[in-house]
């Protein structure tokens, strides 16, 4: 190998170095550093004896999300002597559903989704089941659990 | 790496005015003074790539900005790195722009033909003191805010038109959150495209009427 040859990998092996260090440098620069995975926090809802004993009731409630007050819906479902809670998010778009009580189905709006009183998809576009939420009782209310 | 770059080369032509240019003999006067202009336009990559990744985080609004250079500098990983090439190379390029403009004095090198790529030259170092000003406004704290206040209270002090020239830098009397968008906007997308653009004509020069005799 001549010194020209030599100089021309050199160079290009010094360039290549520096081009791949300035690449992950930039990578571990615009990485976030700390990624918060949300967490389940509960938020009481209604008192325990409001809640239905028989059928679905919509309930509106306040929770606050890094001192950010939102406000949310959620159905709370006494169905055969089992109790859940409903997300209201359409599991299509996202559009929030309603309770139809004589059809006994939860309606979305926007395209026309159907589900029945567990959540299951009757009929329309929504790909899965009404999301159940998590919840407890205690200090006699009703506690659902929001990710925040 | 290298066919790749053929394949690709054979549609687009770059590589042989290039190679002309890059590996065309040089006059056996030249040394190590000839690589300030050389080392400027290093030091302007490094600002530009800095720059570009410190975009990612800096917020430029009145409420955010100051927290969001914290962040940068506290939080971010190699974030305090990245801050300080772009502090220290935005540094360095005022001085190296300065030696540059010295040994082009010396050698005399602004005479004919070369009197417009002086004043292009001139014109990329105005800019680069308008990019250092405009940056030194976005961290926003007390320095930052006293040396725009001082810097562009300067301006208002010129005749007759002294105010109006005041009111447009500052997007008003007082420097507000809007002066601190304004100066982002200018250090960002304007004066490095302006640079860019002055920067090419510069080099086309260089290109065309090769280096100057010297002394």
């Amino acid at each position: 190998m001549n010194r020209r040859d030599f100089l021309s990998t050199a160079i290009k092996a010094f360039f290549t170095l520096l081009g791949i260090i300035t690449g992950v440098i930039a990578l571990l620069f615009s990485y976030p550093s700390r990624i918060r995975r949300p967490v389940i926090e509960y938020f009481p809802v209604m008192d325990e004896d409001e809640m239905p004993r028989r059928g679905v009731r919509t309930v509106t409630f306040r929770y606050t999300i890094q001192k950010k007050v939102l406000t949310s819906r959620a159905f709370v479902v006494n169905h055969k002597g089992s109790v859940y809670v409903l997300s209201p998010v359409c599991t299509h778009l996202g559009c929030l559903v309603n309770w139809h009580r004589k059809k006994n189905q939860f309606l979305c709006p926007c395209h026309g989704g159907k589900y029945d009183i567990e959540g299951r998809v009757v009929d329309g576009p929504p790909p899965k089941p009404l999301t159940r939420l998590p919840f407890r009782i205690s200090d006699g209310k009703l506690h659902i659990g929001m990710k925040v | 790496m290298g066919k790749v770059f053929d394949w690709i080369d054979s549609r687009f032509g770059i590589k042989a005015p290039h190679k002309r240019f890059l590996q065309r003999p040089l006059p056996e006067r030249i040394n190590y003074l000839y690589c300030l202009g050389g080392v400027s336009f290093v030091l302007f990559l490094c600002l530009l790539v800095s720059g570009a990744l410190l975009s990612i985080y800096y917020v430029p609004s009145q409420d955010e900005a100051f927290q969001s250079v914290v962040r940068i500098t506290r939080e971010v990983r190699l974030g305090w790195f990245i801050r300080g090439i772009h502090k220290w190379s935005a540094n360095l390029l005022i001085v190296f722009i300065l030696l540059h403009t010295l040994r082009v004095i010396l050698h005399r090198a602004y005479r004919p033909p070369r009197e417009l790529n002086w004043i292009v030259g001139v014109c990329t170092l105005v800019v680069a003191f308008a990019s250092g000003f405009t940056g030194y406004l976005l961290p926003w704290d007390q320095k930052a805010y006293w040396a725009t206040e001082v810097g562009t209270s300067m301006a208002g002090t010129i005749p007759y038109v002294g105010r109006y020239i005041l009111y447009l830098l500052r997007g008003g009397p007082d420097i507000t959150g809007s002066t601190l968008v304004r100066f982002y906007s200018l250090h960002i997308i304007w004066l490095p495209l302006t640079m860019g653009a002055l920067l090419w004509a510069h080099f086309h020069m260089v290109k065309r009427q090769g280096i100057s005799g010297g002394l």
